[in-house]
């Protein structure tokens, strides 16, 4: 079966990279312009016709992320993945939404996470997970989540001193002990 | 009245009435039955039959309006920050905070999330806090025993003061929701 995928893979689009992972498992990279169109084919006559996901990585040092939609064909239960490159800066991937319903949820995480833009997908923008986010899409590798945790939530203050007596002393005295009860009791007087 | 005042003022009682009251409220602490975080995992054991938390008189329900006790179980997302808030005001008075983990108190393991709050008492006033990642229901009883005594001395105020320190908590809560489309007060 992943031999024929394979063929008719090779003989309609250029593979940058072809990689089967195992018996019923392939890998193939396509370049950015023909990945869409590779995926639809893989549905409409291959028999992929469950998206399992989209995902992306980002690829910093080369500026670039590499999208991947993994399909998979039930009746051989063999897994395709197709990825390929965008550029980093104004991403755009055309949407999948109208051909499986499911993939306007991946899309709209991938939009808020990585602030890649998929035009076609009718809920694009809304909120997915996060609520009012204004800075740059968190699980871009430019984004340094330290600081701005810090920034926004801030620290707890360290204690000034390191005697537990200060902190904890009044409450191991008065709550859990009967004698440290009794002390409590004679300090208050 | 509703939604659109500030909270009154609570006023003096007396203050031997207080102490009675008082004890009843702390033998019958409800809680909220609403998780937050990972927490909530720990709470199962609790109010079923191996731990038994109805031993203490603490008891789950469904709606805040009948609870008088809001358990932060764990990390607290901003998001959700949104939806406790709603929920504890809710609550009616007098109502009191137990968190749990070490998220709650300095952020723990997710000291450096972008989305998780690293000090909890800046938005609302908490009474217990019972350390541990995650603490286990013997740790939560001991929390809830210390709440107990707490108020049985009166000294677990914090529904006061979220009160009178309404607007510094109101300015913490709205820095880092930036979408606050909830009502000013609703309580």
């Amino acid at each position: 079966m992943i031999d024929k995928v394979m063929k008719d893979l090779e003989i309609r689009f250029p593979l940058l990279q072809l990689v089967r992972e195992q018996h019923n498992y392939l890998h193939v990279k396509v370049d950015k312009a023909s990945a869409i169109d590779a995926v639809l084919m893989a549905k409409t006559s291959l028999g992929f016709k469950t998206l399992q996901l989209i995902s992306t990585v980002d690829r910093l040092e080369e500026n670039r992320f590499q999208m991947t939609w993994i399909l998979e064909n039930y009746g051989t239960t063999s897994i395709l993945l197709i990825s390929a490159d965008f550029p980093r800066e104004d991403c755009i991937v055309p949407s999948l939404s109208d051909i499986w319903p499911a993939a306007s949820a991946f899309e709209r995480e991938i939009f808020e996470m990585f602030g890649v833009s998929f035009p076609g997908n009718p809920r694009e923008g809304e909120d997915f997970l996060l609520e009012g986010w204004k800075d740059i899409p968190p699980m871009r590798r430019d984004f340094d989540s330290e600081e701005y945790s810090m920034r926004v939530f801030g620290e707890r203050q360290p204690r000034e001193h390191t005697d537990p007596r200060q902190y904890i002393g009044d409450i191991v005295g008065e709550w859990n002990t009967p004698m440290g009860a009794k002390r409590a009791r004679k300090e208050k007087k | 009245m509703y939604c659109n005042q500030r909270p009154e003022k609570p006023g003096n009682k007396i203050e031997v009435f207080e102490k009675i009251t008082n004890m009843a409220r702390a033998n019958s602490l409800w809680v909220t039955a609403y998780g937050t975080g990972c927490g909530a995992i720990e709470l199962r054991p609790l109010h079923t039959s191996r731990f038994d938390m109805e031993r203490f008189g603490i008891a789950m329900r469904p709606t805040p309006r009948q609870a008088d006790v809001l358990i932060i179980s764990g990390y607290l997302a901003t998001k959700t920050l949104k939806r406790v808030i709603r929920v504890y005001e809710q609550i009616q008075d007098p109502k009191y905070i137990v968190a749990l983990g070490s998220c709650t108190i300095n952020g723990g393991m997710y000291f450096d999330s972008y989305n998780t709050l690293n000090v909890l008492d800046k938005y609302l006033p908490v009474d217990v806090y019972v350390m541990g990642c995650m603490p286990r229901p013997e740790a939560i009883i001991d929390g809830f025993s210390l709440l107990m005594r707490k108020i049985k001395d009166g000294r677990a105020q914090g529904w006061k003061h979220y009160k009178e320190n309404l607007d510094y908590y109101r300015e913490n809560q709205k820095k880092i929701i930036t979408d606050w489309d909830l009502p000013d007060y609703n309580w």
